[in-house]
């Protein structure tokens, strides 16, 4: 059933909530589903949408995907699997005592059992401004997340809501240039968007080189060169230190360097943090993210949380980290959803893996792949760089198994790479042939080869 | 409580790599099942470069086998897929692939353990890989396969420790 | 020398417009035959490589290719044909022996082909084996003289009991038997196949020389086990494994000399099996170095009852020769329970091909020479004949028996039914159909559950043809048709092949 929210009366007790509308909290209403086929779910979203993949809104952005096709999960989804989708409803606070929840227009919504899926929210830096705004009367000494909206041309880009305000902008403004202050995942798809596009752009990013927390320094070259020989600039070692505004319009800003840049749009994509804002007492454990254990459950009894707002095992650095990507989002929401309605699934741990295609080269990298060098006693890592035809395949491994995997140019079979790590398959008779253009399953260990050539499908 | 969702019965393609001989006429046979024109010769001389086989032969020295989607009863590309093209269908239990939906974004290649998922860049950039052949009887790879070595049979988990044992 | 006195065999023809260049037979041939050439995206093919095995023609999906014989380039002669010329280049190239293997393809008479079965029109009415007993069932071993009966006086038997102690038979549910092939001249999923098979039809593979792989245990009640004049892989266990033993004098494909394994194809299984160092030849000498009269052979013949405790049949495997009756007379006075005997065309592995194409006589006339002289001589009970040597269907069986043998032994058949194409290159170890060779890459190529099935398809065929046959002539059971030459006749056959063979020529009552 879809409703949107406009009841001020308080609802009876729901069996399962789960605030968030994505990856997490739909794979978690499924899993909820084929173990409890009458309990009721109930879905918020804070968003007026009534489904979308937030990794979509990039393609989006270029017009390879409409609003219809956007979306991952359809109507009939919610309908088969009896799901009460509530748009439109953002949560303002959430009482754990009485385990319930107040909605910004004021209702309450009480629960037996509780999913927090929020997801997260982008992180805007606090940037010196000066200029004034439409009126003489209005003017900015610096622009953060209050005000970043009132300025026209100033946009993030992480819900879908952001790609269609940008792209009524560039409808109605010729841009021919966009800058992208952040080299990071989003900053680079959000640059390829805008390249497909035909618009040149300005990358801006701090340290000094792009996709810095997965890339090392010959990967994040190739990419580099590919940009920049479409006549797009990198400025690396590099930040924005003042943003100019007129009229109420974002028109230039000044880099650390000194430079100053022309500029109608900005896209800030420096990073997002996990969108805890509605949870107040410190009952709920947060460090970056919602702390969950190997069921997906806070500290507070009944509560779950799971996706992009959830710090949950990383089996490779053996402690709790925030991973926010659409994979272990969907794995975290299952095993969430399982042990709400009484099962007993275990989420074994997740680590970062992150697969874009920027300008026909495709890359994936996986694990930690970026090491400082104070831990690089135990490691040894394997190259292979070419960079004529714009491949490079990188391999981390410690204690004979395999933890970081870069590959750029050629990603095929890259996921025998992920099932080695995730099954910490010892790799030391087969050292040489991990980092071969061909490797296959066939030089893989006899017993794990053979489990995978004959038996049935892997376990999660 | 179940401990996880029954999993559906289905009849899966296996390969006995003691019995397969590397010659590849199960790509050569795939890739004509999946051409327009779905004849060896046509499909060949006219459309060769544009159609991908889905089922992938390995080889080093006498040892091969052939290798395709096994349709995983928790398939970590269905987890991964940010489209929803990438679907197991719940009553044959096939992983299929709408091409419609699917954007390339290769998310799918990136969790694959048996790396069976290619990318198809012919024309819309799409994931390609093994759809078992559900409007044949039994898969093309398994019927055209020359020593027999592929399969296409039901196992069920027990069947997986006799193997274990055999070896 | 660089000049090439031996052109190529046989013409590839490449269809260009079906050939796809899918490479399947740039794979399959293990002659390196074929060629890819990735600029011209075409396929080169080198036919003086070709031994004409037909792997890549079956192979090739599209039907592109077509092995032909090339016929004699040569002036037509009919004294010094094609092949003569061939050899003596060969001879002058080497310096060595020629070998070849499988069977003697030269144009002597095949007698098979000159004999004619009978059937029952008026006077005998014929037999539906469909809806009538048939009986094919075939047993292998010493028959008593006579037999004796005692009338049971017990309250729970009435009636007649045996009372002749029988010696040790081999119970055959068709009378057909796959003969010996060694593991180390076929491959070992050939062996699989044909015990697999023998096992399930309810007959007899042989061992040959190479011992009994561990992995064919299992099959031990179906197999009989062979002592070679090399004695490999023989000690108490082996003899007491199999069902029957044959002593092995000699084959139809090289009688009066010995067998050799090279040393590069005793891998580390057949090392194991034929209990012999891995990498040395395996040689098997002439005579057996034990048996130099046919004192000896019968001392060897108790010698093996008395180690496998009388309970299995002891036979001996001779050649056919042109003295094969009283050689067969001696063998069976000697104690054998049953004697083989391996006419002309018999196949082989290995051989020299002078002593193949002209050493010893066809099957039909030793069998018909033996089984009379034993009649003759009053011991033709006292051992089963097993005629080998080319059978080539259930008509050339059905004739064997008719002939005098109790059951047949096949081997070119079975393994023309498992793929092969009688190239004859066996002795290279190449073999294109997994077959005759110990390379693993090849020996993938024979998958045992399709050898099974398909020796499985043969024995069924030809059991049925043999009912069918047998129906037409009004007999019931394999045993009256067993020497009973009248059911035969001859025809383009003279006086002397007819009185050898003891049948009368067509159109005669």
């Amino acid at each position: 059933m879809i409703r949107k929210n406009n009841t001020k009366k308080n609802n009876k007790l729901i069996d399962y909530v789960i605030i968030g509308n994505s990856a997490a909290g739909l794979a978690a209403a499924e899993s909820i589903r084929e173990l409890d086929k009458t309990g009721k779910i109930t879905v918020l979203s804070e968003e007026e949408h009534l489904n979308y993949s937030k990794p979509m809104i990039i393609y989006f952005l270029t017009g390879s995907v409409d609003l219809k096709r956007i979306s991952f999960k359809d109507r009939e989804f919610y309908r088969v699997n009896n799901i009460d989708i509530r748009i439109n409803t953002r949560v303002k606070s959430v009482d754990i005592d009485k385990m319930s929840l107040t909605v910004e227009d004021g209702s309450r919504i009480g629960f037996s059992k509780l999913l927090i899926a929020s997801g997260g929210k982008p992180i805007i830096p606090r940037i010196r401004a000066s200029g004034a705004g439409s009126g003489e009367d209005v003017s900015f000494n610096a622009v953060d997340s209050m005000n970043y909206k009132k300025i026209g041309g100033i946009f993030t880009l992480t819900t879908l809501r952001d790609a269609i305000r940008i792209k009524d902008y560039l409808k109605k403004n010729s841009v021919k240039r966009i800058s992208i202050l952040g080299g990071g995942l989003i900053g680079l798809k959000a640059a390829e968007a805008f390249l497909d596009m035909g618009i040149d752009i300005n990358i801006i990013e701090l340290a000094d080189r792009v996709l810095s927390a997965t890339f090392d320094r010959q990967a994040s070259g190739i990419i580099e060169e590919k940009v920049k020989s479409r006549g797009n600039k990198i400025y690396k070692n590099n930040t924005i230190e003042e943003i100019y505004i007129t009229k109420g319009n974002i028109s230039g800003y000044r880099l650390k360097d000194g430079r100053k840049m022309e500029c109608r749009l900005l896209v800030i994509a420096v990073g997002v943090i996990p969108n805890t804002g509605f949870i107040y007492g410190g009952k709920v454990k947060i460090n970056r993210g919602i702390l969950v254990d190997d069921r997906m459950q806070t500290s507070v009894k009944n509560i779950y949380a799971a996706g992009d707002v959830a710090e949950g095992l990383d089996m490779l650095l053996k402690e709790n980290k925030n991973i926010a990507i659409w994979p272990l989002a969907v794995m975290q929401g299952a095993v969430a959803g399982n042990n709400m309605a009484g099962g007993n699934k275990k989420y074994s741990g997740g680590f970062f893996m992150n697969s874009v295609e920027i300008l026909q080269i495709p890359s994936i990298s996986m694990g930690l792949t970026v090491i400082e060098d104070k831990r690089e006693k135990d490691m040894e890592v394997l190259k292979d760089f070419n960079p004529d035809k714009h491949i490079y395949k990188k391999i981390v491994i410690r204690n004979s198994s395999i933890i970081g995997v870069i590959m750029v140019g050629n990603i095929e079979r890259a996921g025998i790479y992920s099932g080695l790590i995730r099954n910490e398959i010892d790799i030391s008779s087969i050292r040489e042939n991990i980092s071969m253009e061909n490797f296959g399953i066939i030089h893989l260990p006899a017993d794990y080869k053979k489990h995978l050539v004959v038996g049935e499908g892997i376990e999660v | 409580m179940p401990e996880r969702p029954s999993e559906v019965k289905m009849k899966k393609i296996y390969i006995q790599e003691e019995y397969c001989i590397g010659c590849r006429l199960c790509e050569i046979y795939c890739q004509v099942k999946h051409s327009k024109s779905k004849k060896i010769i046509k499909a060949y001389r006219e459309e060769l470069i544009d159609v991908l086989p889905r089922v992938l032969v390995e080889e080093i020295g006498y040892n091969s086998f052939a290798i395709q989607c096994r349709h995983c009863a928790d398939a970590p590309c269905v987890a991964a897929c940010i489209s929803g093209a990438m679907q197991k269908n719940k009553n044959t239990g096939v992983v299929t692939c709408d091409e419609d939906k699917c954007v390339g974004c290769w998310s799918c290649i990136m969790v694959c353990p048996y790396g069976v998922i290619k990318r198809d860049l012919s024309g819309k950039k799409i994931a390609s890989k093994c759809d078992l052949c559900v409007d044949e009887e039994i898969p093309v790879c398994v019927k055209n396969c020359p020593n027999e070595a592929l399969k296409f049979i039901e196992k069920d988990g027990n069947e997986r420790n006799e193997n274990d044992k055999k070896k | 020398m660089a000049l090439k006195l031996n052109q190529s065999e046989f013409i590839i023809e490449r269809d260009e417009n079906k050939c796809i260049s899918c490479q399947v037979c740039v794979r399959q041939c293990s002659n390196d035959v074929h060629e890819y050439d990735s600029k011209g995206d075409m396929i080169y093919s080198d036919s003086l490589k070709c031994v004409g095995c037909h792997r890549c023609e079956s192979l090739c999906p599209t039907g592109a290719l077509k092995i032909k014989e090339r016929k004699s380039q040569f002036r037509t002669n009919y004294n010094w044909n094609a092949s003569h010329l061939r050899d003596i280049y060969r001879q002058a190239d080497s310096g060595g022996v020629l070998l070849t293997g499988m069977g003697c393809d030269k144009p002597y008479t095949v007698y098979w082909d000159r004999i004619l079965f009978n059937a029952s029109q008026v006077t005998n009415p014929s037999i539906d084996p469909l809806r009538e007993p048939m009986e094919i069932k075939t047993f292998i071993g010493r028959k008593p003289d006579r037999l004796e009966f005692k009338l049971s006086r017990s309250s729970k038997n009435t009636g007649v009991r045996l009372k002749t102690k029988m010696s040790p038979q081999l119970e055959l549910s068709t009378p057909i038997m796959f003969s010996a092939m060694s593991y180390g001249s076929i491959s070992l999923n050939a062996c699989r196949s044909l015990a697999a098979a023998a096992s399930k039809f309810g007959t007899y593979y042989n061992t040959g020389e190479g011992g009994m792989h561990k992995d064919l245990y299992k099959y031990a009640k179906n197999t009989i086990i062979q002592v070679a004049s090399g004695r490999f892989g023989v000690d108490a266990d082996y003899l007491n494994k199999g069902s029957a033993v044959e002593i092995k004098i000699g084959q139809g494909a090289k009688p009066g000399i010995g067998g050799h394994l090279p040393g590069e194809k005793v891998t580390k299984d057949i090392s194991n099996t034929r209990m012999i160092p891995e990498g040395t030849d395996a040689l098997s000498p002439a005579p057996h170095h034990d048996i130099y009269s046919i004192e000896d052979l019968a001392q060897l013949i108790y010698a093996l009852k008395e180690a496998t405790d009388w309970s299995k049949p002891v036979g001996v495997k001779v050649s056919a020769v042109h003295n094969i009756a009283p050689i067969a007379s001696g063998i069976v006075r000697a104690g054998a329970d049953f004697i083989a005997i391996d006419g002309l065309r018999g196949g082989t592995g290995a051989a020299p091909k002078i002593i193949r194409d002209n050493v010893g006589i066809p099957i039909e006339l030793a069998v018909a020479s033996v089984d009379e002289r034993l009649r003759e001589e009053g011991i033709r009970h006292k051992a089963s004949i097993i005629a080998g040597g080319s059978i080539r269907s259930s008509s050339d069986a059905i004739k064997a028996i008719a002939l005098g043998a109790d059951a047949v032994y096949i081997a070119t058949a079975a393994l023309i039914a498992m793929g092969c194409h009688l190239c004859q290159k066996c002795y290279t170890g190449k073999c294109n159909w997994g077959i005759a060779t110990q390379d693993p890459y090849l020996t993938k190529r024979l998958n045992p559950e399709i050898g099974t099935r398909r020796l499985l398809n043969l024995l069924r065929s030809w059991s049925l043809e043999i009912k069918e046959m047998l129906g037409g002539a009004g007999i019931n059971a394999i045993e009256s048709l067993k020497g009973n030459r009248e059911h035969l006749r001859g025809i383009g056959l003279n006086d002397r092949e007819l009185e050898v063979l003891g049948i009368k020529h067509a159109g005669e009552a």
